[in-house]
């Protein structure tokens, strides 16, 4: 039986058709194919410099299912290997993040230094190699391509792929709000947040740039913030969204939108506001002069930036920064941070975190509420009667090429955009994820099983 | 005169809490706690170290004030969270108590916990387990909670965490 991942996809914009048929989501075959060409296959965010600040610090990281540590050697330079021995293929770093100028195998005691070279083969000259063995290289085997963009480093396990700056393309625009708040740079609050969940790694993809589901998912998160307001609850833990209209259903006029760049990256945003709740509000002024008022609201709007295929920026009732580790078709691995701009007061920073608690954790109000949604989903994804699913059609009439005033207002081009009331919750933004998402899969043969 | 808790009494409190959080005596729960009891589960800086300040580093959970858990009971009960429903069967299993320091109407208590879970809706088991540290404080006559901190070692989540499942 073969699998033609251009079966899948049902994009036909000259009839108003776009439609994804579920197999997507517990295809095993359509899984390895997802790891060995998009993966595995091309551009993966693998972290923050920030985690790597001194010479010899080196962080554990993943591409797919490839284990990678990222390296600053002694001359300050960072590098991406893949975190195993070239001589039986064992875990060379065991630990997440740490300082080492030298990493020795735990298996054999070769070694290795923090440019990934390497210092000994043990017992080298007692060995009796031939001297095939003697003339080839012994280090770590280091990613092709490994490339940095204000901080954020991606790496690619294949050689063919174009420049990081075409592969962001005018996603980098978004990008550059998430650093700029005001100063240069971001940096993770220490203590990161791991969890699982029994679905696919699409449903995530998808759900960070899903409007439509938040009254849905999420009103007992909606009625906690009215409590709040109103002196009742956690009075400490004020939310950015008490100064919004975008989730009210009531709201009117333009209230966010969506935009679709090149590569499969996507952005979708509401109004948020200057207001005080916010923890950047101390700042605006900062941030004003450094970006003008047009940049000043993109940064303070909620905004959730999606940076294909792994890196999810979840700029809204806090900040996070979410990486996708897809472990299996119906089975993935978040590993979640808050991310907060270098320099915030102590008051903001805390206000932050409290947020942030609430809202995105596993252990928190609204977090738990979507991965179960997903998880009933890769459950329903078993029905084979009508495949093809049907969320990806609202804003196909309000879907246009290219940008609109506000992206022009800070220079950033997408390739298509909507604007969109409270109510509109524009679907079309998925499109891109999966032409993106089809175009680097038709380049694998279908799969003979 | 403050009383001084015995390690029975102490044992008696914290089996009465983890009853109260399995079989949903939330109310009773809630009032087992002071008004501005802290309730904290740490996240984790790396494989050796939890997170130690609240207000500079990430907690799985944090709040100042019963009000917060208020709100958690509030959530769970709402009908309007689909994680909260249907709740998975729970049992804590509190082990290993002691009394770490105690004072006239103060009291710390270690503990050891493992908490196993039935998912119902996704036919899934887990368990997880770490340890309690309970400040308690005699207050109107009873002892009552001022401080939890729960600290997760298997802190990979399955999905949700609760605070009636930890």
């Amino acid at each position: 039986m073969t699998i033609d991942p251009a079966d899948l996809i049902d994009d036909r914009p000259e009839d108003g058709v776009f439609r994804v048929d579920r197999a997507i989501f517990r295809d095993a075959r359509i899984f390895e194919l997802e790891m060995r060409h998009i993966f595995e296959g091309g551009w993966v965010f693998l972290g923050l410099e920030s985690q790597a600040p001194r010479h010899h610090d080196f962080f554990a990281t993943q591409a797919g299912r490839v284990p990678i540590v990222v390296m600053r050697d002694g001359d300050g330079r960072l590098a991406a290997f893949v975190n195993s021995c070239p001589h039986k293929g064992a875990q060379v770093v065991q630990t997440r993040s740490g300082n080492a100028r030298l990493h020795v195998c735990p298996y054999h005691s070769w070694s290795f230094d923090s440019a990934g070279k390497n210092r000994a083969v043990k017992w080298q000259r007692a060995g009796c190699y031939a001297e095939a063995f003697e003339r080839s290289g012994h280090g770590l085997a280091r990613l092709p391509r490994f490339e940095a963009y204000r901080g954020f480093l991606f790496g690619s396990l294949v050689e063919d792929v174009p420049p990081l700056a075409e592969h962001l393309g005018e996603a980098a625009r978004f990008l550059d709000f998430v650093v700029g708040q005001p100063e240069e740079g971001l940096e993770l609050v220490p203590g990161a947040v791991t969890f699982t969940y029994d679905a696919n790694w699409k449903l995530q993809l998808e759900n960070c740039s899903d409007a439509y589901h938040f009254t849905s998912t999420h009103p007992s998160y909606i009625r906690i913030m009215e409590r709040r307001q109103k002196g009742e609850g956690a009075v400490a833990v004020r939310s950015v969204w008490d100064q919004s209209q975008a989730w009210r259903e009531d709201a009117e006029g333009v209230q966010g939108g969506s935009y679709s760049f090149e590569h499969g990256h996507v952005l979708n945003w509401g109004r948020i506001g200057v207001g005080e709740t916010h923890p950047l509000h101390e700042c605006a002024a900062a941030i004003t002069a450094r970006h003008g008022e047009a940049g000043r609201d993109w940064i303070f709007n909620m905004r959730n930036l999606t940076i294909f295929p792994n890196l999810q920026i979840a700029e809204n009732a806090s900040s996070q920064l979410r990486v996708i580790q897809p472990l299996g078709v119906g089975r993935t691995l978040m590993r979640t941070w808050c991310i907060a701009p270098r320099g915030e007061s102590s008051s903001a920073r805390r206000q932050r975190i409290r947020q942030y608690e609430d809202f995105f954790n596993p252990s928190g109000m609204a977090t738990p509420d979507d991965t179960v949604a997903y998880e009933g989903c890769q459950r329903g994804h078993a029905g084979r009667i009508d495949p093809w699913l049907q969320g990806y059609s609202r804003g196909m009439t309000a879907s246009r090429t290219g940008g609109n005033s506000l992206s022009d207002a800070v220079g950033a081009s997408p390739l298509r955009s909507v604007l969109a009331d409270a109510q509109l919750c524009d679907e079309t933004l998925y499109h891109n994820y999966y032409r993106e998402w089809a175009r680097r899969l038709a380049s694998a043969k279908p799969v003979r099983k | 005169m403050m009383p001084e808790i015995s390690r029975a009494e102490a044992e008696d409190l914290l089996y009465r809490e983890a009853a109260l959080l399995d079989e949903g005596g939330w109310d009773d729960w809630l009032a087992l706690f002071t008004e501005d009891a802290v309730f904290w589960m740490p996240a984790w800086r790396d494989e050796e170290s939890p997170t130690a300040d609240p207000n500079c580093e990430l907690s799985l959970i944090y709040y100042e004030g019963r009000r917060g858990l208020e709100d958690r009971v509030f959530r769970a009960r709402s009908g309007q969270s689909v994680a909260s429903h249907p709740r998975p069967r729970c049992v804590h299993c509190i082990s290993n108590v002691r009394l770490i320091e105690c004072s006239a109407g103060n009291a710390e208590i270690g503990s050891a916990f493992t908490i196993f879970l039935h998912d119902v809706r996704a036919e899934r088991t887990h368990h997880f387990f770490g340890r309690y540290h309970h400040t308690l404080r005699h207050e109107e006559g009873t002892w009552r909670i001022a401080r939890k901190k729960i600290l997760l070692l298997n802190d990979t989540i399955p999905t949700v965490v609760d605070f009636y499942s930890i």
